[in-house]
């Protein structure tokens, strides 16, 4: 014993290495990160421990019942993870061993962590969905009809990334005329639910939000998980307001998804399912102001068959009517100005008012006799001072057109119109 | 006159959907053809007003976007660009 002790001593003396500490840290470091299997590693232990210094990194030791090692959970792993490591907690972590050289310690640096059992999130999916779906949380009866003109909608996604951006394009091109109101929340980790939830909760005191999307871009079952938590399933379903619901791609079916209101398959396609495309709207609005103005032709007519006829008789009979007569004469007067007034609000309006006769009131109007006359470029004329003899006119019937000339233009003495 | 409210500005404080819904409505009582002339010609009007009010909105509409809870996204880490 002595004598082998003697030998290293003397081999020492012969040629004495001295190291540094920091020369002998960097060597056993040079030897941790040369070893493959060191590199990438998975392992299974309980977390005793864990701090969360200011950093944002986590420190915890994690152990079975013979050893520990220390290891560390840089913050933006932590924000990856879907679970916050506490005390006591069994995980399966995946990383790298390496040595701490200023401390002279090696550690496991952690990249990814689950719950040890995980490996069924499945099992865990399909329960929750059997246990809410029992309590009628996804049932079709629960599901509103979304606003159809919403005003103000809310939207939970991250702040950051394609998801908010896209949403907004999609807005911005479909529904200038709303308003959307971003109650921002990370959208995976650990401490994604939580924060999913106070985000709805934001958007829920707010009376004056009449519609909610929730949304988030692709990422690995482990990305989407916050999801499929029961706390953001009954958040998303005790909504006062519809919900649709747009996580991931189309094969992506979050509990979420079946407590909304209405399923999109992706973030965008929830933006374009919220609200109505209004491209064709300035369309429809002239289609609309069109139909009024036909409609209170028809109404004009009727006005100036019953002046015609009607109440030259009575007026015969009944001098006493000649007041009232006059009366609704003014009004047939102010009518066609107030039909005038508007068509002169574009250059096209009263073709438009010809276009939208043909096209909706030739069953209405024309077929009860009534006709249209029209110069040769499509004024409609409502007076006989708009026309001269000889000149071309067509005039529009039921079932088609005849093409005249103005032979004579009186104006009729007892017709104000 | 100058008790009534001033179009242009009673018009404009309405949401845009109530625009269109009541000249929808306006459209369908003329139609139905009902209404005493004098009212006709006055719903006609309105329509009108409606109609260009409703497509100036949208003519100038530029979307509204604010942020409800500034700084309270927590944790802030970024999610690594994702997928839409």
């Amino acid at each position: 014993m002595s004598g082998e002790q003697a030998t290293l001593w003397e081999g020492a003396r012969a040629a004495p290495r001295i190291l540094r500490v920091t020369d002998l840290n960097r060597r056993v470091r040079t030897l941790l990160d040369a070893d493959l299997t060191l590199a990438d590693v998975w392992v299974e232990g309980e977390v005793s421990q864990p701090t969360y210094p200011p950093s944002g990194h986590c420190f915890f030791t994690l152990k079975d019942a013979a050893s520990q090692i220390r290891a560390v959970l840089f913050r933006e792993e932590l924000a990856r993870a879907t679970v916050r490591p506490e005390h006591g907690m069994q995980v399966i972590c995946h990383g790298k061993v390496r040595a701490y050289e200023p401390q002279g310690v090696y550690q496991l640096y952690v990249e990814s962590l689950t719950p040890a059992g995980a490996g069924d999130l499945h099992q865990q999916y399909e329960a929750l969905r059997a246990k809410l779906g029992a309590e009628g949380l996804f049932e079709a009866a629960r599901k509103r009809e979304l606003p159809r003109w919403p005003r103000r909608i809310g939207v939970v996604t991250s702040p950051v990334g394609a998801v908010w951006r896209d949403i907004g394009n999609v807005m911005r091109r479909r529904y200038p005329i709303g308003e959307l109101i971003l109650s921002p929340s990370i959208v995976q980790g650990a401490t994604a639910a939580g924060a999913i939830v106070r985000a709805l909760q934001r958007l829920y005191a707010d009376t004056t939000i009449d519609l909610v999307i929730l949304a988030r871009g692709g990422g690995s079952l482990e990305d989407l998980w916050s999801f499929n938590d029961e706390r953001v399933v009954r958040a998303v379903a005790s909504s006062p307001v519809p919900v649709v619901v747009g996580v991931g791609h189309e094969s992506d079916v979050t509990l979420a998804d079946f407590a909304a209101d209405l399923r999109a398959p992706t973030p965008s396609a929830a933006a374009e399912q919220a609200v109505p495309d209004l491209a064709q709207l300035p369309g429809i609005l002239a289609r609309l102001r069109d139909r009024a103005s036909v409609a209170l032709l028809g109404r004009l007519a009727e006005g100036r068959r019953f002046l015609g006829a009607e109440a030259r008789a009575l007026a015969g009979l009944r001098p006493e009517t000649a007041a009232a007569r006059q009366r609704a004469a003014d009004l047939l007067d102010r009518g066609h100005r107030a039909l005038l007034t508007g068509a002169q609000r574009q250059q096209a309006s009263l073709d438009g008012l010809a276009d939208a006769l043909r096209a909706l009131s030739p069953t209405a109007t024309l077929q009860r006799g009534y006709a249209i006359a029209r110069l040769a470029d499509g004024t409609i004329v409502r007076d006989p001072s708009q026309a001269t003899v000889g000149q071309p006119l067509e005039v529009v019937v039921a079932s088609g057109r005849l093409t005249t000339r103005v032979e004579d233009v009186t104006r009729d003495p007892e017709e104000l119109l | 006159m100058s008790s009534e409210p001033k179009p242009a500005d009673d018009l404009a404080a309405r949401p845009f959907d109530e625009l269109v819904g009541e000249l929808q409505r306006i459209v369908q009582a003329l139609e139905a053809g009902n209404l005493p002339l004098e009212e006709s010609i006055a719903r006609y009007r309105e329509a009108l007003r409606l109609h260009a009010a409703a497509e100036g909105r949208l003519r100038a509409a530029e979307l509204t976007i604010s942020q409800l809870g500034r700084g309270l996204v927590e944790g802030a880490e970024e999610e690594p660009t994702p997928e839409g």
